[in-house]
């Protein structure tokens, strides 16, 4: 059993640990303090997205802020991925799509003609619904990203910081070179969000990161989300309301709106607002119906 | 709501309503216990006394069975927003039930305490008479203001409840003013503890309205603080 002084040790230790880590990421006036002084990662102000000329989704304005879980919920079709997928340009690979108004991300146009989407990749990462590991080993799977920038210099350090940070190091430290397949669901999605976190990312986009995993995983990668971001920002895209409710801080519901004749419809933001809001008191009678699960 | 949109969760909801009318069906229960009770003081009848102590047992027991519902359903169906704030203020609503019926048995078991002679003072009697007749105000009305998510008949509780204080007051006033009779302050005194059981009552029947104001507004706030009356 710990004695008193253990535990006072301990407890001092991992203040320690918190201030250290304040210090390096230095962000002093979040917390606690009102959204509005809070530091913005994306600013969006009537974003839409058009596939062929259709919109999918608009009018979205809404602020993310940095060291935050923001979750976005909706039911299917109300284009909460297609959102997601614009904070990293990502639409940019589906020809059709085209992003209309605007869209900041540390109040730099992410859409202007200086970026390049693959420089912006780097710095907001992704991981999909379905862990989608290389064919190789564990340790070239993490080394895959650091070797392309060329930050060939301490790879062994830098993977394994990247396997520890994904929770996942002390399961796979004794198996580097063993190949990314053998390891389970749970394991693979852990290593997709190390391999992420090993190019030293400014912000993380989950995608559904754990509608293929079972509830042992899934509560992993949801200790870890809330572990990262410490360090990280996290947008997820969760159908799972609970998910939603345990890991983000604020949540943003979307829903399906049709026009007046039901020949087209889109996806909008109802409400944004703190998790614990948005779960015990919404403002908006349509998300508290989403999230009750009254409608579908 | 467009035409895709259909309700769900049907069986969930009709248990939640269910959960409910049984929650307030308790407050029917304790109206019952407290007429008794009322008529019991009133009539000195010992007998009748002692059943409202022995069916407080069916209070307790609804408290359990629906207390029991609840968890379940918090358990099983994850509720939130209106459905989470309605399925906290129905387990604060248990326990004021389950405690105004246990105001009920003190008073009753009081009763055998006074000996066999009719009431001592007309007077006082009749004030508790009347405490009991506004509390039964009380608890139907904080059922009222419940069932329609009413605040303004939940708020309004406060002023019925001001009723039963002053008359509890009365109560206390008269009791000093009884004179020598060794036996009348002894039934003065005893009476004081079922004044004291009743004005209790009155309050419960308060904060059941506080839960309809939470429900509908999101935000708990005592109507009145009764350490800080003036703030």
């Amino acid at each position: 059993m710990a004695t008193e002084r253990d535990r006072a040790q301990s407890g001092r230790a991992t203040r320690e640990a918190a201030a250290s880590r304040a210090a390096i990421a230095v962000r002093p006036e979040e917390f606690h303090s009102g959204s509005g002084k809070r530091e913005k990662v994306f600013e969006m102000k009537g974003v839409r997205v058009d596939y062929s000329g259709v919109a999918a989704v608009k009018d979205i304005s809404m602020d993310i802020h940095r060291n935050d879980v923001t979750a976005l919920i909706g039911p299917s079709g109300c284009g909460k991925s297609t959102l997601l997928r614009c904070l990293n340009r990502m639409n940019d690979l589906i020809p059709a799509a085209e992003v209309h108004g605007q869209l900041l991300y540390h109040g730099e146009d992410l859409y202007g003609p200086d970026v390049d989407p693959v420089q912006a990749r780097k710095l907001i990462g992704m991981v999909f619904q379905k862990p989608n590991p290389f064919p190789k080993s564990i340790f070239d799977n993490v080394a895959f990203g650091p070797r392309i920038l060329g930050r060939k210099a301490d790879l062994d350090a830098t993977v394994e910081e990247a396997l520890r940070s994904a929770a996942l190091w002390e399961e796979v430290k004794d198996r580097l070179e063993d190949n990314a397949f053998g390891l389970s669901g749970g394991q693979q999605q852990r290593l997709c969000i190390a391999r992420c976190i090993a190019v030293q990312p400014d912000t993380i986009l989950m995608d559904e990161p754990c509608s293929a995993l079972d509830p042992i995983s899934t509560g992993k990668i949801e200790d870890l989300m809330i572990e990262l971001k410490e360090q990280f920002s996290i947008v997820i895209v969760t159908h799972n309301m609970q998910q939603a409710a345990r890991v983000s801080d604020r949540t943003a519901f979307l829903m399906v709106e049709l026009d007046a004749d039901e020949q087209s419809r889109w996806g909008r933001l109802v409400e944004y607002d703190e998790t614990e809001k948005i779960f015990t008191n919404p403002s908006d009678r349509r998300t508290e119906d989403y999230v009750s699960g009254k409608v579908g | 709501m467009g035409p895709m949109v259909e309700q769900t969760r049907v069986y969930y909801q009709e248990e939640l309503e269910q959960l409910e009318a049984s929650a307030l069906g308790g407050l029917d229960l304790v109206t019952d216990a407290l007429e008794r009770t009322v008529e019991a003081v009133e009539q000195q009848d010992v007998e009748l006394a002692q059943q409202v102590i022995a069916d407080d047992d069916r209070i307790d027991g609804r408290y359990l069975e629906v207390h029991q519902s609840l968890i379940a359903l918090l358990a099983t169906q994850s509720p939130v927003a209106t459905d989470l704030r309605l399925i906290s203020a129905l387990l604060h609503v248990l326990k004021n039930v389950e405690r105004m019926g246990d105001q009920c048995v003190n008073v009753c078991k009081l009763i055998p305490l006074t000996g066999n002679e009719p009431p001592a003072d007309a007077e006082m009697l009749g004030r508790i008479v009347t405490m009991g007749g506004q509390a039964r105000t009380l608890i139907s009305q904080s059922k009222r203001a419940f069932q329609e998510r009413n605040v303004g008949l939940a708020r309004d509780l406060v002023r019925q409840d001001d009723v039963v204080d002053d008359l509890n007051r009365e109560c206390f006033g008269r009791a000093l003013e009884i004179g020598d009779d060794a036996d009348k302050r002894e039934w003065a005194m005893t009476m004081l503890l079922a004044a004291r059981a009743i004005e209790r009552i009155g309050d419960n029947a308060v904060d059941i309205g506080e839960q309809v104001a939470f429900i509908v507004t999101g935000l708990f706030k005592e109507f009145e603080d009764a350490s800080h009356p003036d703030g």
